[in-house]
């Protein structure tokens, strides 16, 4: 494992890689190209969310889509009720999912472990239903549309190219609040959770309260993320919020890693991007999804990215072993 | 009085697939600890083995035994080569079946497209009863689930293997002491389970139309009554199962069609919150280390 000697060494990193992804829209990539990095980069910012109850605490949401559908659909309702438009939208968007979070999280940490798990999961499917049989006021299962436009000091965000680099600023907004918090006292504590929940306790933690804590603040990446998603599509509707969202996003953050700050970015790109890159059409795409989920589960617990940090250091450690029993011979000779 | 005994009828026979899902799930969840989402999908491809026989000539008896055996199969070889792996951390194996839901779905729809996929009804005739109309095969689900569910319960109950079951349960290392191969336990009842929702999915394809997507709905269904009735509890299952089935035959017949997929999510919730080990006690899942 790669041990952060500051804390500022982990997050270098991924400034300089959001910094050349902004750089992007210079070599004038095609519209597909753009459509499919706005998206990865709106499961980014909902997967720094997810990686601090996950990667801090090690508690998995496997409803994390449905709050991010609270987000989408809040702002949805705001503009078309109050006409309250992109910026209004985040700070309430995200109360809202956080309040969801906490009316999720409070019940549900009255079951323990793996009954969470499930909890989320009902819990996501339940509000895909609500939103289902919302009637006019959600729009049923056709769903809703949005026409306000995005803007900023007046000049319009919604060409391709200006989207990307509000979405990039915000997954940069993003990682560096998740940054903050796995960095501050806050996340120390949520990872004496992780560790030994009854030393924690014992220590005189209030486990959980900083569960739900944890549950309310990835909430909050959550909403805000689904914000962004409904001013992209244009059009949000039940289905998109749905388990199989949810089990995409468990495995981006499965596949990047959850401890890792670099993870979420990594697992959101990969996720989003390979299906393109290997062409598959969607049905064949899933069908890899899936296998990769499974594949990562038991043989990568910890990421694509520890992973490949692990292998990196073991072959470093076998070079170097190698290299001494060379020089031994080397001595002996 | 008659529709009411005709929203009964029909509910029962929707409980009893829900149930045999249902019983699967208390089985492999409560006394192996394994988290098997992909339970529906086992149900569904259960559903689409019995389509496959039946669409190329074979009679439906032999159909269904070859879609049991089908998922008996596949059950058998998915323990062994995924689920084993997880048996130390639940959770994983809950994630590990969520990818196989994705997987087993697309498989499906890969080879034989998404659309309904139905049989014509193996016994077609109707009984009128004071003007309650009896279809057959309702009451052919209806038998079978009670005979394999009671052979299921003697099995668990009464015999030498289900004692040995059930104590590997109550503590693996003592049962291990004594002699009781308690990783081959585990696979039985997972492979036991695997051809209980295979039957449940030749069944359910008996009475309706199916697409590769009716395992999600069931498996919630499944896990709700294995929760509500008490893990590892086959009578709460049972009557979990038939209240549920039975709720649900009435919303739908007095037009709340809609919600009936919520009442599984909303029960489900409300036992797991003030009744962690369900309405009829159960093991809460094998003592994790």
């Amino acid at each position: 494992m790669i041990k952060f000697a500051s804390p500022l060494r982990a997050l270098i990193p991924v400034l300089v890689v959001l910094l050349l992804l902004a750089l992007v829209p210079l070599m004038s990539p095609s519209n597909r190209f753009l459509s499919l990095a706005i998206s990865a980069g709106i499961n980014i910012i909902a997967l720094y969310g997810l990686s601090v109850l996950f990667g801090q605490t090690g508690i998995l949401s496997m409803g994390h889509a449905a709050l991010v559908g609270v987000g989408a659909y809040t702002a949805a309702l705001l503009a078309r009720d109050f006409d309250i438009g992109f910026w209004g939208s985040i700070p309430v968007a995200g109360v809202m999912a956080a309040i969801v979070a906490a009316v999720i999280g409070i019940p549900s940490l009255r079951v323990s472990g793996h009954h969470f798990v499930i909890m989320t999961f009902a819990f996501g499917q339940l509000l895909t239903i609500i939103l289902t049989n919302g009637g006019e006021y959600t729009g049923a299962a056709t769903g809703l549309d949005m026409q306000q436009p995005v803007t900023m000091f007046g000049i319009a965000l919604d060409p391709l190219e200006r989207f990307y680099l509000l979405v990039i600023a915000f997954v940069t907004i993003s990682a560096v609040a998740s940054w903050a918090i796995i960095n501050s006292s806050y996340g120390r504590t949520l990872r004496a959770i992780r560790e030994n929940e009854k030393l924690a306790a014992a220590l005189g933690i209030n486990v959980g309260r900083h569960k739900i804590g944890a549950f309310i603040v990835s909430g909050v990446f959550a909403g805000v993320s689904g914000v962004l998603l409904a001013y992209f599509l244009r059009h949000i509707s039940p289905g998109q919020f749905a388990s199989f969202p949810s089990i995409y996003l468990a495995l981006m953050v499965m596949i990047g890693g959850a401890r890792l700050l670099l993870g979420p970015l990594a697992g959101g790109i990969l996720v989003s991007f390979l299906p393109e890159v290997l062409n598959l059409d969607p049905v064949q795409s899933r069908i890899l999804y899936g296998v990769c989920l499974i594949a990562v589960i038991l043989f990568l617990p910890n990421g694509l990215i520890a992973g490949i940090a692990d292998g990196w250091a073991w072959l470093v450690k076998v070079s170097k072993r190698a290299q001494a029993s060379g020089d031994a011979r080397e001595a002996t000779r | 009085m008659d529709i009411l005994l005709q929203q009964i009828l029909n509910g029962l026979s929707i409980a009893s697939v829900i149930t045999l899902i249902a019983v699967g799930v208390t089985l492999i969840f409560g006394l192996t600890g394994i988290i098997n989402f992909a339970h529906g999908e086992f149900l569904m491809v259960g559903s689409i083995v019995t389509w496959l026989a039946v669409s190329n000539g074979l009679p439906f008896p032999v159909a269904l035994i070859l879609g049991v055996l089908a998922v008996a199969l596949m059950g058998f070889v998915l323990e062994r080569a995924i689920f084993r792996f997880t048996l130390e951390r639940p959770t994983n194996g809950f994630i590990v079946s969520l990818g196989l839901i994705v997987v087993l779905q697309h498989i499906v729809i890969l080879f034989w497209n998404a659309n309904q996929k139905s049989i014509p009804r193996p016994l077609t005739t109707v009984w009128e009863v004071g003007g309650v109309r009896i279809a057959s095969v309702r009451v052919m689900v209806i038998l079978m689930t009670i005979a394999v569910v009671a052979m299921t319960y003697v099995m668990i109950t009464r015999s030498r293997y289900g004692r040995a079951l059930r104590a590997s349960v109550e503590d693996r290392d003592t049962a291990a002491l004594m002699g009781i191969p308690v990783r081959r336990y585990i696979t039985g009842v997972f492979v036991l389970g695997s051809a209980l929702a295979g039957l449940g999915g030749g069944l359910l394809i008996a009475l309706f139309p199916i697409t590769p997507f009716t395992g999600g709905t069931m498996v919630m269904k499944g896990f709700a009554v294995a929760l509500i009735g008490g893990l590892g509890n086959l009578t709460g299952a049972v009557a979990a199962g038939l209240i549920l089935g039975i709720v649900e035959g009435f919303s739908a017949g007095y037009g709340f069609s809609e919600w009936t997929d919520a009442y599984s999510f909303g029960l489900m919730i409300l036992v797991l919150l003030f009744r962690p080990h369900g309405l009829f006690g159960g093991t809460s899942g094998p003592k994790m280390a």
